[in-house]
């Protein structure tokens, strides 16, 4: 597979960028995703979400009388334009022409995890996920202080719950054990005194802010350090340690390259990290160019949303049903918005199960038979799906008809598989003999064959 | 009367019903040449033509109505001396195709030489037949997939090694590259087989009694047979052999691969035989097209019409058709007299109690081929 095509799909969700990294490099083209223009408005659906503190508690007492029928369309409303968060999500991802942001938003999305399900406020996850989409390419230390100050944080993790006198440890925990330095590198006691210090963070107008009757004001220790801490405090302190590059280095290089990474370059790479001050551009360029070399192809298998954007990628599929997808996603074990827990999807092998696998194989069969994914593939799919009506399509291959068999196997090959074997070749020449026409008019239908045999193989399973 | 599939003696047990019959596609891929294997040796052109390749009168066997066999075919020979063998000549299609892919096409989908059909005949038929998806519907022992069996629905699986489904656990490893993550994958891959469970049953419930050649063709069959006498009930298996297109080196080629033939086949016959199971197996041996009449110095080039040949279920054992005319070709070759689709149309009615209408075939099916 061409180095373009595989970093095309490995920094976004399809081989559409590969011209654009062969013909500018891929210093250039990093350059390029983090110069273009991205997203800056809500979606349409948000206007009529609640969003001031005193609307939200006006809801959650409403919330208290379920049998209440205006209530429960309250709630349903809520659940639906969830679900339509995912889906504009998607369609943001699918039309980007340089997807590597919206790519880098979902890593974040995936480390700073907060649900769907458990912070329940439609706005607070929107400016979460637009935080994350504006400081994507920026710096970590920033992006870490400014996480946690968001309401979706400080509810998911429960410090509205962490207050002096009754400290509630879950944001300092995972603050030290999930977000930056990870287990060994920071002791109980930190844990608790990152509490103390933490006490009081709680809901804002529109972002987190300290109630001042709840904050914890004992001076503390902190990772050896003595003072009067508050949360920016704690992350300056944090990022003094030299333990703290490599947590981020080694799950970015998991995102992107390697489901398991070697250590000399989580090291390398790290130590690099932390020289440019946590600055994640220039960590990227370092690792895009000197990886770009390297014969890493088939090193990561493809998590469900480059698995499925690929396809309708391919089959030339412009306008898929998105809320179809978000039900894909959520059977995939890719629920956006709803990690299992805050570790997030943990990715690599877990991505696959038999399950999954064969849930893949009918999609692949699906969509290149012009049908959508329906109730074989997605187990559940409510009526609070959308209204777009049922569409049948008609799925393309692209080849070209003056080349001969050969021609299109090889050229279908190397674009969609990382590397093809004797055992692969054979079903390959199988379904397409040496004198198949080219020109014929079931050649679509014949290439389509071809194209199937691919997207089914183990080998299109990886990156 | 069901018997519990833990005994395996119950492989020896002839199936009680006929909704257990089968029809067993043995495919031979690249252009068999069919004038070298039922031979008209009696036709002068036969030798006129064919200068370098044609088998010498004295070598041919089983000699009957001016017709023989490739020396290689000895066995296939036996079974047609025990009235078990039926030989219909000249099937082709009008306007002949002679590209390996399109004719393989044609055959598969039963189409006309002009006709681009999507699924596959059996596909087609599965589709019907099946009322809830039976992933063991129809069953393909090959490295690859058939298109004939291609459905809208998955009513048929392909299995390149059934000997996976012996045991529960996959705990040998199929193939360890050199990547890890290709490896997980392809484990994965391997246990999602869905009708893997029948297959095992089926498995479990047989054995081997006859010994199979260790040819690929020679397993494949060898494993069609266990499924069958495991009580499967799968009402279309299909093989394939690869090797037919002998544009050069003919006689050494075509000899071995025929051989290789002749003894996978009469090791299937002779274990289906034993088992009581003859009259409800049928099988089927056939190839995309035929080849030219005259050959080229050292081999012959793709063809036109060419003979099918059917093995039990209850066939007539004759010869249908006429021979071969060498006199009468169409730009040197072979004329075809029966359509494949009547064969197809054939088999549908008389074996699968289907009607060949109802999946877009409409020539007539034949008299003459089962009893």
């Amino acid at each position: 597979m061409e180095p373009a095509i595989l970093w095309s799909l490995r920094l976004g969700f399809s081989a559409r960028q590969a011209e654009s990294i062969q013909k500018n490099g891929i210093a250039d083209f990093l350059q390029k995703s983090v110069t273009a223009p991205f997203t800056q408005k809500p979606p349409d659906f948000m206007a009529s979400e609640p969003k001031s503190l005193a609307e939200l508690r006006q809801i959650r007492q409403q919330i208290k009388n379920t049998e209440d029928p205006e209530t429960k369309a309250v709630l349903k409303k809520q659940i639906q334009n969830g679900i339509a968060f995912k889906a504009w999500w998607i369609h943001e991802i699918q039309h980007s022409s340089f997807p590597l942001r919206e790519k880098m938003v979902l890593f974040w999305h995936n480390h700073f995890v907060a649900t769907q399900q458990k912070v329940k406020v439609n706005w607070w996850i929107y400016q979460h996920n637009q935080l994350l989409r504006e400081m994507a390419f920026g710096n970590f230390k920033t992006l870490t202080k400014a996480v946690l100050q968001t309401n979706a944080m400080v509810r998911y993790l429960d410090n509205v719950d962490n207050q002096r006198g009754a400290l509630n440890e879950n944001l300092s925990r995972e603050l030290l054990e999930l977000f930056t330095l990870g287990i060994g590198h920071y002791t109980e006691n930190d844990v608790k005194m990152g509490a103390k210090a933490l006490a009081g963070l709680h809901l804002g107008e529109h972002k987190a802010q300290y109630r001042p009757r709840l904050e914890d004001p004992d001076t503390i220790t902190y990772l050896g350090k003595t003072g009067q801490f508050k949360v920016e405090d704690l992350v300056d302190r944090i990022f003094e340690q030299p333990a703290v590059p490599y947590l981020i280095t080694r799950k970015l290089l998991q995102w992107f390259i390697y489901d398991s990474p070697p250590e000399e370059l989580v090291t390398y790479y790290g130590d690099y990290f932390r020289s440019v001050q946590f600055e994640i551009q220039p960590l990227l360029q370092k690792i895009l160019v000197e990886e770009y070399a390297k014969p890493t192809a088939g090193s990561k298998i493809k998590n469900p949303l480059e698995f499925i954007l690929q396809l309708h990628d391919e089959l030339h599929i412009s306008n898929p049903n998105e809320n179809l997808l978000v039900f894909f996603l959520r059977q995939q074990g890719m629920d956006l918005c709803n990690q299992p827990n805050v570790k997030g999807w943990i990715g690599g092998k877990s991505w696959l199960t038999s399950q999954i696998y064969l849930q893949r194989q009918h999609a692949c069969d699906l969509l290149c038979r012009g049908k959508e994914l329906n109730r074989r593939v997605l187990k559940e799919l409510p009526e609070t799906l959308s209204t777009k009506t049922a569409q049948e399509y008609t799925p393309k291959v692209a080849f070209n008809p003056n080349d001969s068999a050969n021609e299109i196997k090889q050229k279908m090959t190397q674009r969609l598989v990382f590397q093809v074997d004797e055992d692969l070749q054979k079903q390959v020449d199988a379904v397409l003999k040496y004198d198949f026409n080219a020109k014929d008019p079931n050649a679509q239908e014949a290439v389509m064959r071809l194209f199937l045999t691919l997207v089914k193989s183990p080998e299109f399973q990886l990156i | 009367m069901v018997l519990p599939d833990f005994l395996h003696a119950l492989g020896t047990q002839p199936l009680q019903n006929q909704k257990d019959s089968c029809v067993v596609f043995i495919q031979l891929n690249g252009g068999n040449d069919g004038l070298n294997t039922y031979i008209p040796f009696d036709h002068p052109g036969y030798y006129d033509l064919r200068p370098h390749i044609a088998i010498a009168k004295n070598d041919i066997i089983g000699k009957s109505n001016g017709m023989g066999w490739h020396p290689a075919l000895k066995n296939w020979n036996t079974i047609q001396q025990n009235g078990d063998l039926t030989v219909i000549q000249n099937v082709g299609y009008p306007s002949p195709n002679r590209s390996h892919f399109r004719s393989q096409e044609i055959w598969q989908t039963a189409s006309g030489a002009q006709e681009y059909l999507t699924e596959g005949w059996l596909g087609r038929y599965l589709d019907l037949q099946c009322t809830t998806t039976q992933p063991t519907g129809g069953v393909n022992i090959d490295s690859i997939d058939n298109l004939a069996l291609r459905g809208k629905e998955p009513n048929s699986i392909t299995v390149k090694d059934p000997a996976r489904f012996r045991s529960q656990a996959t705990t040998e490893a199929s193939q360890l590259s050199t990547n890890p993550q290709l490896d997980f994958v392809r484990k994965i891959a391997s246990t999602v087989v869905e009708g893997a469970d029948d297959i095992r049953r089926a498995i479990a419930a047989s054995q081997t009694e006859v010994s199979y050649p260790t040819t690929v063709l020679g397993k494949n069959l060898e494993w069609i047979a266990r499924l069958i006498k495991g009580n499967l009930h799968t009402h279309v298996y299909y093989t394939s052999q690869n090797g037919y297109d002998t544009h050069d080196n003919q006689k050494s080629i075509h000899q071995n691969k025929l051989k290789e033939l002749d003894e996978a086949v009469f090791a299937f016959y002779t274990e289906i035989k034993r088992a009581g199971l003859l009259s409800q197996v049928t099988l089927v041996v056939f190839s995309e097209f035929g080849r030219r009449v005259r050959d080229n110095g050292n081999g012959t080039d793709h063809g036109t019409a060419a003979p099918v040949f059917v093995i039990g279920g209850h066939t007539t054992g004759k010869v249908v058709g006429t021979n071969p005319n060498l006199d009468d070709l169409d730009q040197g070759d072979l004329k075809f007299e029966t359509d494949f689709r009547s064969v197809y149309a054939t088999l549908l009615q008389q074996k699968l109690q289907h009607q060949p209408t109802s999946i877009g075939i409409t020539q007539a099916p034949l008299s003459g081929i089962f009893r």
